[in-house]
């Protein structure tokens, strides 16, 4: 049984940087327990001599990488076209304090 | 041209444009007619591209009438998942967060395309980031089903299936992470096509399981998807997990499968709990296959029992990391309310991301962190290689192995509310995923209530030809595809 | 308080950025200096439906650094997502390499005052930096032109002792990078950095006991400063609180040296360690080396800077102190070595290059380099000086003459002055020596006298007279033939 609560949601919240409406929390916190309770069926499995599927491939995709070239660049008008706050040609932000 | 231009399959249409039978400007103007008059009750599109329909259109036109080589694609009406770039147009994901998002490339699937001459008509709709087996997650608004609008399409590619089932495109892109091309295609009585991973370049494809999403085609028949494989399915150098292979003959090989050669092999323990009117549908399929000379033999894919449960660690997992950047920060929607830094993800992301999405985000985080991480995603990632070597095993018996494309024919809107009843609608498309295997639907019937259902073909990796093979063998001995949703028939 | 009854704990960690043409990911300009968000593409500016492509060249240099320091290069290495926010990172993740990285073990061979010394590495690995934040007072800007430069983290053991040692350490790295031409290094540029974890304990002690670490310092000289400073901090604390849980007393912590008020400042605390979520790179396929490769880089390695040091002492006969000096400038020692390619006394040219030419040049900021006088004429003055064809004196004189024209060769500049050419003809020497000897006699007689001094005397007498210009030897001959003569 995952014991997922309001502490661990809110903990949650903070390292996606999500913040959740109440109705949404209220939800979360009755469907999340239920999903992750069925993950653990995953337990029934024995994987102690299997080793982790990190890529699907059989043949890897490539051995070619990338020459070392100059391409592609993207326009700093492009670039800044979609940002929602800008100046001086850097995206702007809320000032960002160092807080111990 | 006696036919309706909507009857004709996009190979047709290009051969009827190429011998001069129609213009590329009447084409487009009849097919933007068509969505202009259905797109409000399926709800199909997000955005209707018009003017550079024609403007390419007449490109098209003059080309040809300067003698020049014309595309594989010319003539053909395409619509495009709106998850995948066009240059200089939006981008929403179907999420409020880019619902101003330009473009500022083209996905590699698409440049292709329009390379072959393609007539680009719009975006379609889509489950927010691609996360959703209905296309009710859409932000925007659902779409709809072309065989009852009272019912779902599907997801997440809901409205390139919408919009191939009533013939409002001959051609769609999808994208398939756990069943997102087939599933909707299956719903709406289409063919849809998930290639082998890593056969069709993710390059412009908003990612959402990285190790899972491919592009695919969504068509009104087999040969037509192999018409788009053979101009989609190409090494692409940006994008690093593309497969090192030369293109392949989809079209030319089509017809030359014999399947009295051939054997399929079916789970019939994993689908021990399917549905019956789903079970009789699916073994007369069998039994067509069995008349054209097949053998089919019983396999093991119990693993796939937990494919739900593998899938649903793994995509989160990499969807978590791939969605982070959705920060408002350098694109998207920023929150007006942010004052401090904290706020402005927050906020932005409160305000941008729909429940499912946030619901996604957090349980691909929990899974990765540390104290879970080995629990959930490493163990995963462990069965996963059990649900690999199972197809192996599988085929070393079988040329391909044959399952329903979903548990059920398209259901009402609104009427699943149950998380983990949402995620069991792609129980037999994601083994596909987790295995990196080719695996179409083509339709098979359809229920008592007239809605489509899908049979799906799921081979080696790397066999796509063989799999389309397949399919248009089984789609020529039963015609469905011949079948186009009554609302949408006529005008 | 006793200092040396306490060991210092320091493991470093090197932030190098590499010098390749393109970013590792992604093909944009790697390049400092521009105007913001101008050397940008997709990939590094982290759009939605960008993927990263490795760089083979960043992938050499890694090779490269490992075989330089005798490590083990992992022929299997893939990459890692380290999942945190920060407006400076376009994904929200960095690209690193968490559990198998390209580069493992390795040691750095260094001279610490006389000393020689080994310090181990555990590890280095590939990954991509950040973009930068400007802050201002009511914003901040961020500019992503660094954002995806390829970075090479080297992390040491926790084996160093000092922050002398340290500072040995990191140079010897950044000698390494040099050398093979891997970074610029340039620190005021960032393209060179360290953080360090550093704890302190009582000299035989096995156990380590907690440790701070401090981060981005980007010289040598605050390296030396915030190490001292911690480390002096760390051991009043142990001793003037002998009874308290070393925990409380060292917690863990994050801090940057202040260069102004020469004090670390603390930028957060770890209370929560940062969860990172590392899990390997599902959009990159593992990097696949074969040996041949390795090994061609291998056989391909420049000559690396302990190895130089080396053949100057030990070949060259240079002094330990002038082959340091050489070592720790590469473009100086590049420029020395050709130099010697085209002459070949090397201690000459040594010391012609250092001292005289340096030391002509010090007050106005410029380097031999910099001024552009080109090496072969450096060469080309030594020979001159060997073959007697002017004396040390006229030597320096044309070196003045070189630093106003830097692109005059020295045989042009003798051709051209006539106050240059030796003078060698006994005939217009002979009175000018007669002359000091008349001058002189009180020295002739002590030279007589058996004192050799005043010989010398006499001989500088008769060179300053012809202006330095006469062939020592030919004034040396006359003055013994006619002092001699006076006598008998």
């Amino acid at each position: 049984m995952s014991n997922f609560d309001e502490h661990t949601l809110a903990n949650l919240e903070k390292l996606c940087r999500i913040r959740c409406t109440p109705e949404e929390k209220k939800e979360l916190l009755l469907s999340m327990g239920k999903i992750l309770d069925y993950m653990h069926q995953l337990n029934e499995i024995d994987t102690s001599n299997v080793s982790a599927c990190n890529y699907v491939l059989q043949e890897m995709a490539g051995t070619e990488l990338r020459e070392d070239e100059i391409g592609d660049v993207l326009s700093r008008e492009q670039f800044l076209a979609n940002a929602p706050d800008q100046i001086g040609g850097m995206i702007r932000v809320p000032p960002v304090i160092k807080i111990p | 041209m006696t036919k309706k231009l909507h009857h004709l399959s996009a190979l047709e249409l290009n051969r009827a444009f190429i011998e001069g039978q129609i213009r590329a400007v009447d084409i487009a103007a009849y097919f933007l007619d068509r969505i202009q008059i259905h797109n409000p009750k399926l709800g199909a599109f997000l955005s209707i591209l018009a003017e550079r329909a024609l403007i390419q259109a007449e490109a098209i036109d003059l080309k040809r009438s300067q003698n020049k080589p014309l595309g594989r694609l010319a003539g053909v009406p395409i619509a495009i998942k709106d998850n995948m770039h066009i240059l200089n147009e939006i981008t929403t994901c179907g999420s409020k967060f880019l619902k101003n998002y330009r473009a500022p490339f083209d996905a590699t699937a698409v440049h292709l395309m329009e390379q072959e001459d393609a007539l680009i008509l719009g975006k379609t709709n889509l489950d927010e980031f691609a996360m959703g087996s209905s296309n009710e997650n859409s932000a925007f608004f659902p779409a709809h089903n072309p065989w009852n609008v009272k019912c779902v399409p599907g997801g997440s590619s809901g409205g390139s299936a919408a919009a191939i089932g009533a013939r409002l495109s001959l051609l769609a892109t999808g994208s398939d992470t756990g069943g997102s091309i087939r599933q909707p295609a299956g719903l709406c009585g289409v063919v849809g096509f998930k290639p082998t991973y890593g056969r069709v370049s993710r390059f412009g494809l908003v990612a959402f399981g990285s190790s899972l999403d491919q592009i695919g085609p969504i068509t009104t028949t087999v040969a037509d998807a192999a018409l788009a494989m053979e101009v989609i399915g190409r090494h692409c150098p940006q994008d690093s997990t593309s497969l090192t292979l030369p293109p392949e003959s989809y079209l030319d090989t089509l017809n030359n499968t014999n399947l009295s050669e051939i054997t399929f092999g079916v789970p019939w323990h994993f689908l021990e709990n399917l549905a019956p009117e789903s079970r009789t549908n699916f073994s007369n399929s069998l039994d067509v296959l069995k008349g054209l000379g097949a053998k089919i033999i019983d396999i093991d894919l119990d693993i796939c029992k937990y494919a739900i449960a593998i899938y649903y660690i793994l995509a989160t997992a990499e969807a978590s990391t791939n969605l982070a950047r959705f920060d408002g920060i350098r694109y998207g929607e920023r929150s007006s309310q942010a004052k401090i830094l904290d706020d402005v993800y927050e906020l932005s992301r409160e305000e941008g991301f729909g429940a499912e999405v946030k619901k996604r985000v957090m349980l691909g985080t929990y899974v990765l962190s540390s104290g879970y991480q080995d629990a959930y995603y490493k163990k995963a990632q462990k069965v996963r290689t059990l649900v690999i070597r199972s197809f192996e095993r599988a085929y070393d018996r079988c040329d391909a192995v044959l399952l329903p494309v979903s548990p059920s024919t398209a259901f009402p809107l609104h009427s699943i509310h149950d998380p983990i009843q949402m995620y069991m609608q792609d129980i037999f498309t994601i083994p596909a995923n987790l295995a990196g295997l080719p695996a179409i639907s083509v339709p098979s019937g359809f229920d008592n209530n007239g809605l489509p259902f899908g049979l799906q073909f799921i081979g080696p990796q790397m066999h796509d030809v063989p799999v389309m093979q397949y399919a248009h063998a089984y789609e020529m001995a039963t015609l469905y595809t011949r079948k186009i949703a009554p609302a949408f028939e006529g005008t | 308080m006793n200092d040396s009854s306490w060991e210092p704990v320091i493991g470093l960690e090197i932030h190098v950025e590499l010098n390749t043409k393109s970013k590792l990911f992604s093909s944009a300009p790697n390049r400092f200096g521009d105007e913001p968000n101008t050397n940008i593409t997709v990939v590094c500016t982290g759009q939605p439906g960008a993927l990263p492509s490795l760089n083979k060249e960043a992938v050499r240099k890694a090779v490269q650094f490992g075989l330089a320091v005798n490590a083990k290069i992992n022929l299997i290495s893939h990459f890692d997502r380290k999942s945190y926010f920060y407006p400076d990172s376009p994904r929200n993740f960095q690209i690193t390499q968490y559990d198998e990285p390209i580069v493992i073990g390795g040691a750095v061979i260094v001279d610490v005052e006389g000393e020689t010394k080994i310090f181990g590495i555990h590890h280095a690995h590939l990954e991509d930096d950040a973009g930068m934040l400007k802050h201002f007072n009511t914003f901040a800007g961020v500019d992503y032109n660094r954002a995806g430069a390829p970075l090479v983290e080297i992390v040491s053991l926790p084996c160093i002792h000092s922050a002398k040692d340290a500072v040995a350490y990191a140079s010897a790295i950044r000698s390494i990078m040099l050398y093979l031409d891997a970074s610029d290094c340039n620190m005021e540029e960032g393209s060179l950095r360290f953080d360090a974890n550093i704890s302190v304990r009582k000299k035989g002690e096995e156990i380590l006991r907690p440790k701070i670490e401090i981060k981005n310092m980007n010289s040598f000289h605050f390296l030396e400063i915030a190490l001292n400073e911690e480390i002096r901090r760390q051991i009043s604390l142990y001793t003037e609180n002998p009874n308290q849980i070393w925990e409380k007393l060292v917690p863990p912590g994050t801090y940057r040296f202040d260069p102004n008020s020469k004090t670390l400042v603390l930028m957060r605390r770890k209370e929560s360690a940062d969860d990172y979520r590392y899990f390997p790179e599902p959009d990159l396929v593992p990097i696949r080396l074969t040996q041949e490769y390795v090994d061609s880089i291998q056989s391909a390695l420049p000559e690396l800077p302990q190895d130089r040091y080396r053949r100057y002492i030990t070949t060259l006969g240079l002094s330990e102190h002038a082959a340091s000096v050489l070592i720790n400038d590469k473009p100086l020692s590049d420029y020395f070595e050709a130099a010697l390619r085209l002459y070949p006394n090397p201690r000459l040219l040594c010391n012609w290059i250092m001292v005289e030419f340096t030391g002509r040049l010090a007050e106005g900021g410029k380097t031999i380099l910099s001024l552009g006088i080109p090496p072969a004429n450096i060469a080309k003055l030594a020979q001159m000086i060997d073959e007697n064809r002017i004396t040390s004196r006229i030597a320096k004189s044309v070196a003045d003459d070189m630093v106003k024209n830097p692109l005059l060769d020295p045989e042009t500049i003798v051709k051209n002055n006539p106050d240059y050419q030796p003078v060698s003809d006994p005939s217009e020497i002979e009175p000018l020596v007669d002359q000091v000897i008349s001058e002189n006699s009180q020295t002739v007689a002590d030279y007589r006298a058996g004192h050799e001094k005043a010989f010398a005397y006499l001989v500088g007498q008769v060179m300053k007279k012809t202006r330095g210009k006469a062939s020592p030897q030919v004034v040396n001959e006359l003055l013994r033939k006619k002092i001699s003569i006076a006598l008998s």
